[in-house]
Order: structure tokens, then sequence, then C-alpha cells
């Protein structure tokens, strides 16, 4: 049984004129980095929120087809049914720090579904060790950066074990080098065996540690596949997609005969590609 | 033109945001402030427009000390543009949206009109004209609050963090617009994180840390300092690091590289030389 | 708006932040009844010397001096006012008195406040039958108050950089004015309340009938003996003051 499958699905928003995502057909399995980019309306977040069932649910609307998670039915069970299964992360860090202080958020999830304490306990120093939260024990979240924040939301959601963290564009609000540590976090975790979906623009950061990235505009998956592949297509240009400077690179050089053999994702491995061909 | 001389600013009397900045933004030009969070970019670029008011210092706009100017009347040159559009929006149509800002300046209901009309449809929201701002996209919501600001026509026009939140296209067709206005002759400057979209679109960075400019200059020699890119909290460019990974393997590979044109060339010099 | 900053939460370790909020409820609400009950300067001045070392215990004398510091203007105008227009024997005497009660009431009040995290208010609250949720949402409001606070300057900044000016004009102008930062207030909170709903719903809120907490609060030993003694000092004073009566040199007021 795939973690998640998306049979044929398709929603449209209440009020909304057209269909937010159309007829989605995919599965994603235990361990796999799921990358999703598109320009913005596309569709990404709507595919998040398909995955807790959040829509349907909480958002509601027009629906055709199924998602199974976890193999139950998001037309069927409540958001909360999944939250031990899918963990949302979103946009915006303000707005899912609902307590005053870290080690209440990150158990506000377990005990919400009525863990033991001593389990809470147990799971809030854990990952405080593992995301690196013991200076922040004691802070406000307003006295928190958008990074350390995220972090707290990120710990928050993982409270809940879930089998697959969903990050709708986790780093979108944040400086660059909080960025960076964030995405190094999430690659970590799946390292460590969790399957992770990342909604990302900025592909020159998180390319390299995917294991496969979708394409998706105007509510289709328009391609899906290993990263270098995805990213050598035209059609990311076409739709507005930030490939990686090294891969636009490396692209330009195919239109004027040359092809370097592999597609580098970073500008390390583009180096280490012109260099190769040089020695061939 | 804007003349900051060794502008203080602090918003507690405690600790400062900005100690001496002292900074000219001449007509026509199109820079570039980048810096980590908390470097004191939003606290000058308000002193720009008069939000702000230097305690210490002063700002001179067109030869006038802004002390003496109330900030309506710095709009009408000096436009500010927020990161979040729903900040400005409460109107329940994009044309009242849009004459709002002109009425309040002064303008006469036919000539506020008039620029609503054309700004519309430089931005390409003719359309949008009777739509609530508030059933439309993030994007086109971005676009109205622009729209809201460009409609004066001010001579300098400022963005806070146009980048955050966007994608590929959004950022195209921001930098084609930015550089459109410039090209008429508006002074543009842009506070920004993404330093790709600075290599590609500005020729002179700002680089901001603890409310002190420290480098101003062309992009390439700013961006080219480690010691900037590391205070400013950004991340090497990837074609920053080709260069560096290229330049241990291929002596003749330049120090300042950062256009993916060049680079392109370079590569084509090795390998068309090999 | 300083003076405020007595009401605000300080995180500290000190014997007073260490108490049950539920015992430290009982001992505000005894010393502010305490200081309702006397309208002569000797009695409210003694109170107001107890009530000092409370304030000291819970390491916070600083904090509370600097709010009273901002208090001053508004106990000068107290002063003031009520000294010309009262109708007492001794106006300024029965103002100082009505001043030193203001003082002694928020110092009362402040002791709860300064020391008591609204989440631990609302695990308090919970723990004295009152809805999880309802609890849950006055934390969540105090949570949010300071974004709320912050918004509300960033708008104020975009309407002015659009020539909205906010400090100009007549009454109906200026009220008129408030208008395009009221919309985009309200729009924006509700946008953050979805989001935060959203993120909420995700991690399962509202749905156990059996919820969990990692940490209760628990009353301790020292927490009945807070309670009793306060009790026991309200006991003592509601008989003096009302039964015994004060001794004359308490009575005692200025001349004037
Ligand atoms: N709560 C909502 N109500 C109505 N329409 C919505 C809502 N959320 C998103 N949409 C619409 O659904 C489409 C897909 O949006 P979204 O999933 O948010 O895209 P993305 O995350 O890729 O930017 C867009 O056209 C958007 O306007
Ligand atoms: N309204 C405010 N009140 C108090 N301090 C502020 C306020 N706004 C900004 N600051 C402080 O001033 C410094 C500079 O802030 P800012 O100009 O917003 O930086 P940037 O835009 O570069 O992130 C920061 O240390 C910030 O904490
Ligand atoms: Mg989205
Ligand atoms: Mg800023």
């Amino acid at each position: 049984m795939a973690l998640i499958e998306f049979a044929d699905f398709s929603f449209k928003y209440l009020g909304a004129d057209s269909l937010a995502l159309k007829r989605i057909k995919l599965t994603i399995d235990n361990g796999e980095y799921v990358v999703i980019t598109g320009p913005s309306g596309c569709g990404k977040t709507t595919f998040c929120r398909a995955i807790n069932a959040l829509v349907p649910q909480f958002h509601r609307g027009y629906v055709a087809g199924n998602v199974y998670t976890d193999g139950k039915n998001t037309r069927e069970y409540e958001v909360a049914t999944f939250a031990s299964v899918a963990g949302l992360v979103f946009q915006n860090p303000e707005n899912q720090l609902v307590t005053l202080d870290v080690e209440k958020e990150i158990a506000f999830g377990p005990e919400n579904l009525g863990v033991a304490p001593s389990e809470i306990r147990r799971r809030v120093e854990e990952l405080i060790e593992l995301l690196d939260l013991e200076e922040l024990r004691e802070k406000h979240p307003h006295e928190m950066s958008g990074g350390e924040q995220q972090r707290v939301a990120i710990a928050a959601t993982l409270a809940l074990k879930p089998k697959v963290l969903v990050a709708d564009e986790p780093t979108s609000n944040l400086d660059p080098q909080s960025a960076e540590a964030i995405l190094e976090i999430i690659a970590h975790l799946n390292k460590r065996g969790m399957a992770v979906v990342l909604v990302e623009h900025r592909l020159d950061l998180v390319a390299k540690d995917a294991s496969r990235i979708i394409l998706m505009d105007k509510g289709r998956i328009v391609a899906d596949g290993d990263p270098r592949e995805v990213l050598a297509m035209d059609l990311c240009e076409e739709i507005g997609v930030g490939v990686p400077k090294a891969t636009q690179v490396y692209k330009r050089l195919k239109t004027r005969g040359i092809e370097l053999g592999n597609v580098p994702l970073t500008g390390v491995e583009l180096a280490e590609l012109v260099q190769e061909a040089t020695s061939r | 033109m804007i003349i900051l001389e060794d502008v203080h600013y602090s918003y507690d009397g405690v600790y400062t945001a900005l100690r001496g900045i002292s900074l000219q933004v001449d007509d026509g030009e199109r820079f570039a402030v980048i810096g980590a969070n908390g470097a004191g970019k939003t606290t000058m670029v308000k002193h720009m427009n008069g939000l702000l008011r230097p305690q210490k210092g002063r700002v001179i706009l067109d030869g006038r000390d802004t002390k003496f100017m109330s900030v309506a009347e710095i709009a009408r040159k000096v436009g500010l543009v927020f990161q979040n559009p729903d900040h400005q929006l409460f109107l329940d149509s994009v044309k009242k949206e849009v004459e709002f800002g002109l009425r309040n300046i002064g303008f006469t209901e036919s000539e506020a009109a008039q620029r609503r009309q054309k700004t519309l449809a430089s931005l390409g929201l003719e359309g949008f004209a009777e739509r609530s701002p508030f059933t439309l996209s993030g994007g086109e919501r971005k676009r109205v609050a622009l729209a809201s600001v460009l409609s004066t026509e001010p001579r300098f026009l400022a963005l806070d963090e146009p980048t955050i939140g966007q994608d590929a296209h959004q950022k195209n067709q921001l930098a084609q617009m930015l550089a459109e206005m410039n090209k008429r002759g508006r002074t543009v400057v842009v506070v920004t994180h993404d330093i790709e979209f600075v290599i590609e679109n500005f020729p002179r960075t700002i680089a901001m840390a603890d409310g002190q400019i420290i480098a101003d200059g062309s992009t390439n020699m700013v961006l080219s300092n480690d010691e900037v890119i590391e205070r400013c909290s950004l991340a090497p460019p990837q074609m920053t690091l080709a260069a560096r990974a290229l330049r241990n393997v291929f002596p003749e590979v330049g120090q300042r590289l950062t256009l993916l044109s060049e680079l392109e060339e370079t590569i084509m010099g090795i390998l068309g030389g090999a | 708006m300083s003076f405020l900053e007595v009401f605000q939460y300080t995180r500290q370790d000190s014997v007073m932040h260490r108490l049950d909020p539920r015992s430290k409820l009982v001992l505000s609400i005894v010393c502010a009844t305490v200081s309702m009950m006397f309208m002569e300067i000797i009695p409210l001045l003694m109170v107001f010397t107890c009530l000092l070392p409370l304030i000291a215990a819970a390491k916070s004398l600083g904090r509370w001096a600097k709010s009273m510091k901002g208090l001053g203007a508004l106990l000068v105008f107290v002063l003031v006012f009520n000294t010309l227009l009262s109708p007492m024997e001794y106006p300024f005497s029965y103002s100082l008195s009505l001043a030193i009660r203001l003082v002694a009431l928020m110092t009362s009040f402040s002791l709860f406040f300064l020391t008591v995290q609204p989440d631990q208010l609302s695990q308090a609250l919970i723990q004295m039958r009152v809805k999880f949720e309802f609890a849950f949402a006055m934390s969540m409001a105090m949570r949010y108050v300071p974004t709320l606070g912050q918004e509300a300057y960033a708008i104020m900044d975009a309407q002015r950089a659009r020539g909205v000016e906010l400090d100009k004009g007549n009454i109906v102008k200026r009220i008129r004015n408030i208008i395009p930062i009221i919309v985009p207030l309200i729009i924006v909170s509700i946008r953050r309340a979805l989001s935060i709903a959203e993120s909420m719903e995700s991690r399962g809120f509202g749905v156990s009938e059996n919820r969990t907490y990692m940490e209760m609060l628990r009353f301790r030993k020292r927490d009945w003996a807070l309670v009793l003694s306060s009790l026991l000092i309200l006991i003592l004073v509601i008989y003096v003051r009302f039964f015994v009566g004060l001794p004359g040199w308490m009575m005692w007021n200025l001349p004037f």
C-alpha cells in the first residue's frame, strides 16, 4: 500500500470558478523526498491540504476522485485522523505557533490526541534535542526570528510522529541563511527515514536532495520524475520554474552543441562535469 | 536626488537601528539594498519617504530637508511599496483603490481617473478595474498595491522585499517592470535577500549590517566580497561557487564571475579550446 | 502606556513565580479587597508597605517602579482633579488617599499578572473546570495581541505612505481616516485566523474527548499555606475595620 495515493482527484473551492486540482493521479511511498514546484496559483497548497483531508473537510468544495492517505479515504475520515500520518508545516510560521512557549507548542498536538503525559514529555525533550531548540526554551514566539519560529513549528508537527512531513513553502518568508537551515533539517529528517513532500521555489537549494520533482501548472501535474530529468525539460522555462543556474548553463551549452554528459544541479557539479569533459 | 547625511535612528532609545547612514541616490539610478534581518534596511527606506525622521543627521530630498515636509508631500516624489499588499488594500474595487492614493495627495477627480487608467494598463490590470481586490490572488493583489503607488508617478520608487514568496515567473515580471520604470527615468531602490535577482537586475548594491552601510558600489564588486556575503547572511550564488570550483583547475577563469552568460562563455572557452 | 507593563508576565525564577496561579489569584483578590476597604492614608500606606515585599519576592521591583513612573501623569491628574472638584472637607488629603489606593490596587493585581504566564492561567482555568476550548481561546488571544499591534503599525505606515494623514484635520476627517486602517486590519486578521485554524486542525485540535495535559498544575503545601494565611489576614482586617474600629492615630489626615 502506498503511503499517499491520489486517484483521479479533482477539487474546486466553494465559490471559485475553476478547478484548483484537475484529475491528479500519483502515489508517494515511504522514504521518498518529493519536491513540488510550479507557478503560484497552480494548486500546490491545495495538493498539500488534500493529503491530510483539510481539503475537502476544512476547505469545502466540489470533489471528484479520492485521496488515500495511509490507506484511509480522506473523504471519509476527519482531519485529526491524519494528524499522526501526515504532518503539515505551512508558509507563515507565526500562524502556527499558538502557545507562548516551545515546550507547550510541541506538546499541543499529542495533548489533543490524548497521548500519555510521560510520553509527551519524552517526545518534547527528544525534539528539542533533535531540532536544537534548547536556547529557545525560554523565548516567547515574538522574540524569535522567522527561522527559529519555523523550527519550532516543525518540531510541533513532528511531535505527532507522522510518517510524512508535508511542508508548504516553509522557507519563503525567511532570509537565505535561515532558509538553508530549515532545508537542511528537512533533508536530515528524510535521511532518517521520514517521507517528505516539500513545496519550494528555490530549486537550487533542494534539487540535489530530492528523489523526485513534481511540476504543476494550472491544477495539473505536467511533469513528475527524477530531478535531473525534470529540470532538463524545456517545459520548466515555459511555465516559469526557477531552474537552478547550473542547470541553466548546462541547457544553454547544449543548444550550442556542447553535451556535458549529465545534468548538473549545483555549481560544483557543473564545474566537475566541465572538468570531466576536458579530460575526455 | 535624495541625500542621507549621517542618519541615526533608534526605536526605543536603547538599541540603535541606524548608526550613521550616509548615502546619495541620484536621479535615474537603480540599486539594491541587501543585509541580514534586523540590519536596518526597512528603517533606512522609511527615512527616504519621511515615514521616519532622523534623530540625528539629515535627509535631503531635491535640496530640501525632509524635516520641513509632510509625508503626503514627500509621497508625491518618493513612493514606497511594502511587502504585504493586504496592509493597504481596503476599498471594494481596484479602481477606487488606485484613485484613493491619487486623491489623497491632491489630484483632481479627472486627473486621478486618467492616471488610474494609464497605470492599470501598464501593469496589465485593465480587466480588473471593477473587481474587488479581495477576490484577487496574492500575486494580483501585489500588483494592485504596486499600481496604487505607481499611479502617483513618483520619481523615486522604493520596494521593501518585493521578491519574498514570489515564483520565478513573478520575479521576472517584477524585474521587467522595474527595468521599464527605470528606463523612463525613475529611480528604483529594491530591498531584497535574493542575490540572483540583484545580480541580474541591479548595477549598484548597498550592503548593510548592524545599522551601518558596510559596502556600496558596483554589484559585481560588492557581491564578490565574501565578508559582505557572510555578514548579510546570504549564500554565495551558484555561479560564484561554480566559478570557484573551475578556478581550482583552470586558472584562467576570472576572479569576478557573476553573470550566467559570462560563465557560459568561459566554459565555451575551456571546452572549445580543449 | 508603559504603566501597563506591570500587568505583563515576565519570565523569572522566583518564589512568587513558582506558586500555583490559583493561590496567587486568591492572594491578589485579598490584597485588592483590603485596599478597597480603607479610605484613610495611614492604613493604605500600611497595605502598600506590605505589598512591596511581595513584589520584591517576585524579583520585579524594577519593572514595578518603571510602571509606576509611567503612571505618574495619571496620578498627578487624579490628585489635581479631585482636589479641585472634591466636596470633601480636606480635598487634598482625600485625593492623596485615592491615589495611594489606586497604586495599591494596581500592585495587588500585578502580583498575579506579573507572575502568571497566560498559558498557565488557561491551565488553571481548565483545572477549575472551565471548558478547554474557552480557556485556550483566551490564552491564544493574549498570544496574538502583540502581533495584532505590530500589524496595526505596519498598516498605518502603508497608508501614510499613500498620503493618508492620520493626525490632521477635524474630528470627522480623523474618524474617516480610521477606515483605511481598520478595514485591512480586519481582513488581515480574518486571513490569519483561518490559517491558524488550519494549523491547529492539522494537529488534532478539539478532536479527542480525553485530551491530556503534559503538565497539570499542582496545589502544594506552600499554596495551601498562602491561601490560608491570605484568608486569615482578610478576616482579621474585616474584624478590625468593621467590628473593632480603627484606632484614632490611623484616622489621621492632612489638614487641607
Ligand atoms: N480558500 C480558497 N478559496 C477559494 N479559492 C482558493 C482558496 N485557496 C486557493 N484557491 C484557489 O485555488 C487555486 C490554487 O491555489 P493554491 O493551491 O493556493 O496554489 P499555490 O499554492 O500553487 O499557489 C488558485 O486559483 C487559488 O486562487
Ligand atoms: N517598530 C520597532 N520597534 C522597535 N524596534 C524595531 C522596530 N522596527 C525595527 N526595529 C529594530 O530595528 C532594527 C532594524 O530593523 P529593520 O530596519 O526592520 O531591519 P531590516 O529591514 O533590515 O530587517 C532591528 O534590530 C529591529 O529589531
Ligand atoms: Mg501556496
Ligand atoms: Mg525589513
